[in-house]
């Protein structure tokens, strides 16, 4: 019974935890301000963080793609921002 | 009549000729186009694909190397060499887009002793902000290891002291950046094997094969409260079970924090760069014991290491030459736990110079200087005195 009493918490905590998750990431929205940028702009923003900037004729459009979900991983780039550099990049 | 007759039978079979060759021409067109559709066809790579990249670094380094024993005079030693093993390395990345939500990334890498693995992980890209990943990654912790260490990157030829915990580890993750209004944020969390605490009270990775039921759980979180994206603020922590199932360490936890800042700006014509983290590693007490007698000895195992690093380049002047020299400076720090085998209180400054062949190859010459006081246990076996040393570092390192 005791086994049982202590699944269900878990089982609740966990759903809880999946339904707040939920909530935080659809609560997660940019401003006007922010939504406006360009993929030039977030390219000088983000990619000096860490190193250079790159220049857009080093790779393919192909490339950059790839590449753009290689530093999504490594940076955690907002989807929009890493669409807009990768589409940026690949001009 | 016969005229007006003979005019509409030449017109007509003009009419056929031409249009007979408009279909002979339309036919030739449209077969080449069929190729030429093909050829494209055949040349698409569709969502797939695959790519190499990777970096390189290599140099010369030439040290001094002053221990000095209590009581004692100081005994130097110099070496010069090209390369070692912490400042040589040759890592091509493979990186495959299996399709839009799916990408595998695997980087062998040659350090000059062994070819060994930084990590092979494939990530999922579940929905907006969020990435499930799993296999052999860089666990989430601070900010130097996952994204400055690369030596095309580091701005400075050598690692600050204490920064290869906790490393990389076999396991799954879930990672995101997500908007705020006009500020950012993203998190970063993992389950992996964990950490393995040593017959010394070291830490290791436990490798492939866990060496307990216990798994390590870490993560950062951070926030970057601009727009412009020129500050990020993180936070790390990790909690792992470390002793060998069986073990007489099957009680020991590992807990660590971790606070990391990475501010960069261009204050015309310069580019300012400051970045700079602190880690903090508790074991809970065990004993252990002496390699001398076998006696049983415990101590408080905490250790801590921190780096502040300031960079500065003017990107603004005209001056090809001047505008691709970088300025940096580092100070490090790496306190390991007193009156344990291998104590000390380490700190080093590093003062570099670079040059910037393209934005992904650069020359850097790098004067390090660093003192390091014993505070080991002598009973067992530990060493007491203090080692100084100095050392400059020519490098070149590139991204491919």
């Amino acid at each position: 019974m005791k086994k049982i009493k202590i699944k269900t918490r878990i089982w609740v905590m966990m759903a809880g935890a999946v339904i707040l998750m939920s909530i935080i990431l659809n609560s997660c929205v940019e401003s006007q301000k922010v939504a406006a940028k360009g993929g030039a702009q977030l390219w000088a923003e983000n990619c000096q963080r860490c190193h250079n900037t790159p220049s857009p004729t080093s790779f393919s459009h192909e490339q950059w793609t790839t590449i753009g979900m290689h530093m999504q991983t490594r940076a955690q780039l907002t989807d929009k921002e890493r669409d807009k550099i990768i589409a940026f990049l690949s001009q | 009549m016969a005229v007006g007759i003979v005019f509409a039978l030449a017109s007509l079979l003009t009419v056929n000729i031409a249009k007979a060759q408009q279909t002979t021409v339309d036919s030739t067109v449209i077969n080449r186009i069929s190729a030429l559709e093909q050829q494209v066809a055949d040349q698409k790579p569709g969502e797939s694909h695959f790519m190499v990249v990777g970096l390189g670094t290599f140099g010369y380094v030439s040290n001094k190397i002053t221990f000095t024993a209590p009581g004692g005079i100081g005994q130097s030693i110099k070496t010069n060499s090209f390369a070692d093993a912490d400042h040589y390395e040759l890592s091509p990345m493979l990186i495959w887009r299996h399709s839009n939500n799916l990408l595998v990334e695997f980087e062998p890498s040659f350090d000059g002793n062994a070819i060994g693995v930084n990590w092979a992980n494939i990530s999922y890209f579940a929905a907006p902000g969020l990435i499930i990943h799993g296999g052999y990654f860089v666990v989430p912790f601070g900010i130097y290891s996952k994204r400055l260490a690369a030596g095309w990157i580091d701005k400075l030829a050598g690692d600050p002291a204490g920064f290869d915990m906790p490393g990389t580890d076999f396991g799954i993750g879930f990672s995101g950046g997500l908007p705020l209004g006009d500020m950012k944020w993203s998190y970063d969390v993992s389950l992996t094997n964990g950490l393995q605490l040593l017959p010394d009270g070291e830490l290791q990775n436990a490798g492939i094969v866990d060496n307990n039921k216990g798994k390590m759980v870490s993560g950062r979180l951070s926030l970057l409260p601009f727009s412009n994206s020129c500050l990020e603020i993180g936070a790390s922590a990790l909690h792992s079970n470390a002793g060998d199932a069986g073990s007489n360490f099957t009680s020991a936890n590992v807990t660590m924090f971790g606070a990391d800042v990475n501010f960069v700006k261009t204050f015309n014509p310069f580019l300012v760069n400051i970045k700079g983290q602190y880690n903090r590693i508790n074991v809970t007490n065990q004993n252990y014991i002496s390699p001398v007698d076998s006696s049983s000895y415990s101590f408080a195992n905490k250790t801590s290491s921190s780096f502040a690093q300031f960079s500065i380049r003017p990107v603004g002047v005209d001056n090809k030459l001047l505008k691709n020299l970088e300025f940096a400076f580092r100070y490090s720090n790496y306190t390991t736990p007193n009156s344990s085998a291998w104590g000390q209180n380490f700190h080093e400054e590093d003062y570099g110079l670079d040059y910037w062949l393209t934005w992904r190859t650069v020359m850097k010459l790098t004067y390090a200087r660093s003192h390091s006081l014993s505070t080991a246990n002598v009973n067992i076996g530990g060493t007491p005195g203090i080692t100084d040393t100095n050392s400059i570092y020519l490098q070149f390192s590139v991204q491919f």
